[in-house]
């Protein structure tokens, strides 16, 4: 198995070229893939249509305070062969602005709502963009920031 | 909520979280006279922030959060976390724990089961008894539990490293006692119930989901097996004793609200399976490998999947060699089949009437959701 993971990565890095940062093999049939952030669409697409990555299963963010970036992190099966993906996308704490990925994979709806409650990650394009667990009147800030104070509900 | 423009001539209705059968969630229910338009699930109700506590957690702390997040399931919940920590740490644990652990996820699975099996039963309006009879049942579920864990409902008894205890004198015994007994419950739900012309006018083709659309709309658990798509954590990603134990996934391929149901009950026939195997065929040796309760955990990142009553969850820990983890995800069932019940008002015709038996089908737990 791992070999067949390490073909699949090096056809990974073929078919993208610059399009990606970096794939990696994580662990039993896990894969990473970091894409840069203007052919997040483009890639997603391929992944779905060609690489039969069509299962998704959730997303979320991540901050990494120390490296002043933060980052969305999106979990993709392929049903057929059981291959799980991390797609990842970085970006910069002061630009937190992407492209959705529900036009590729629309599960994500959800996902990508509680990344821009708990991180401001904003989603171009996503066309229902209310919070999903926090409440309405919430001006707390981002709870899961690592910044975060905990000021809670403010008027 | 901020609630989305209503259309015209669309009536919505407000249903939960103060309705009997909602549970702490709101659902918003664009009706066009009986027929729903559009469902809009409003979730957050019982939002905790779980994973922001786990940050401010030591590791061992974090085990009794975490089973919060499903009563009746806490087990399969805990194991999930345990895995990750082990991973990351890279702990062995002893062949015996591995086949204890299996032990006590089955009998939570069936826990969880038989709950959802008795809302479903509840949900179609004909068989309050039968809500009665699982709840009854479930008691000689939670005595062997209690036996073995010392606790009825949260069970802390997983911990990295191993588990708390060994069986008790004499506990292989009754394990085997409180399967046959339940074997011959689960016949007369099967009877009373599944074969039922009754139910099934409720259930049968109500709320289809084809597996094209199981697959696209991210469906898991039970709702993805009721679709026939065969996919199953405890085969794709073993943890456990689930490599050595002899089982198999179950599939339904109708893709109704009945063939979930139906999932379900035979879920539970296997589990029964593998709690007898453990009985009789479990390894003797130690329960534990010793973990400091102040394990720090060097800079790593690691993804566990286990296979809860209602579906994958998924943990990404992240650590930085703190003695609590830096980022815990938590990708949680109950939200992924709370978007395809969302969904469902397109792909399919659904009534009023449907809609309490199709988002029992989908079994939702919202303090699993919700985090």
């Amino acid at each position: 198995m791992p070999e067949q993971l390490e073909i699949f990565v090096d056809s990974v890095k073929e078919s993208f070229e610059d399009m990606i940062i970096s794939a990696d093999v994580k662990g039993p049939n896990q894969v990473e893939i970091v894409v840069k952030k203007e052919h997040i669409i483009e890639v997603a697409e391929s992944l779905k249509h060609d690489m039969g990555f069509t299962y998704p299963s959730a997303a979320g963010g991540m901050d990494y305070l120390n490296e002043n970036k933060m980052q969305m992190i999106y979990y993709v099966q392929n049903p057929r062969t059981g291959l799980f993906l991390f797609y990842r996308v970085d970006l910069a704490r002061d630009n937190l602005k992407i492209s959705t990925l529900t036009q590729v994979w629309d599960a994500m709806s959800f996902h990508e709502r509680e990344a821009n409650e708990m991180f401001g990650i904003e989603f171009h394009g996503h066309t229902d963009m209310r919070p999903l667990l926090l409440p309405p009147d919430w001006k707390g800030g981002y709870p899961l920031r690592k910044d975060f104070k905990g000021e809670g509900i403010s008027e | 909520m901020t609630e989305p423009k209503l259309e015209p001539d669309i009536q919505r209705i407000s249903w939960g979280p103060q309705h009997p059968m909602s549970g702490q969630t709101r659902i918003l229910l664009d009706t066009d006279g009986e027929k729903i338009h559009k469902i809009i699930a409003d979730l957050g109700y019982t939002h905790r922030g779980i994973e922001k506590i786990l940050e401010n957690r030591t590791y061992f702390q974090g085990i009794v959060p975490i089973e919060r997040m499903v009563m009746a399931d806490t087990a399969n919940i805990g194991i999930s976390y345990i895995t990750a920590i082990e991973k990351a740490a890279g702990i062995d644990v002893p062949e015996r724990a591995q086949w204890i652990r299996s032990l006590v996820c089955e009998m939570a699975r069936i826990n969880t089961h038989l709950y959802a099996f008795g809302l479903q039963a509840e949900s179609t309006g004909y068989f309050p008894a039968v809500f009665l009879w699982t709840t009854t049942d479930r008691t000689v579920l939670l005595d062997l539990l209690e036996e073995l864990t010392g606790a009825r409902w949260s069970y802390n008894f997983f911990l990295p490293g191993g588990v708390q205890k060994d069986f008790p004198e004499g506990f292989e015994d009754k394990i085997i006692k409180g399967v046959n007994y339940l074997r011959d419950r689960f016949q007369e739900y099967w009877d009373a119930m599944v074969e039922n012309y009754t139910f099934e006018i409720r259930t049968k083709d109500v709320a289809y989901l084809s597996a094209e659309d199981a697959v696209r709309l991210g469906a898991t658990g039970p709702v993805l097996r009721g679709s026939g798509v065969s996919i199953d954590m405890r085969k794709e990603s073993p943890y456990a004793a689930y490599e050595d134990l002899d089982w198999k996934i179950i599939t339904e391929k109708e893709g109704d609200c009945l063939a979930r149901t139906k999932v379900r009950y035979k879920e539970i026939g296997q589990a029964l399976n593998i709690m007898e195997q453990v009985a009789s065929e479990i390894p003797e040796g130690p329960i534990k490998t010793r973990v400091s309760p102040f394990l720090r955990i060097p800079k790593n990142e690691v993804y566990s999947r286990v296979e809860t009553g209602r579906g994958e969850i998924g943990i990404h820990l992240f650590t930085d060699g703190k003695d609590k983890p830096y980022r815990v995800k938590i990708n949680s069932p109950t939200l992924r089949n709370m978007y395809v019940f969302e969904r469902m008002a397109e792909l399919t015709y659904m009534t009023m009437a449907d809609m309490v038996v199709v988002i029992n089908s989908i079994d939702p737990w919202y303090l699993d959701s919700d985090r």
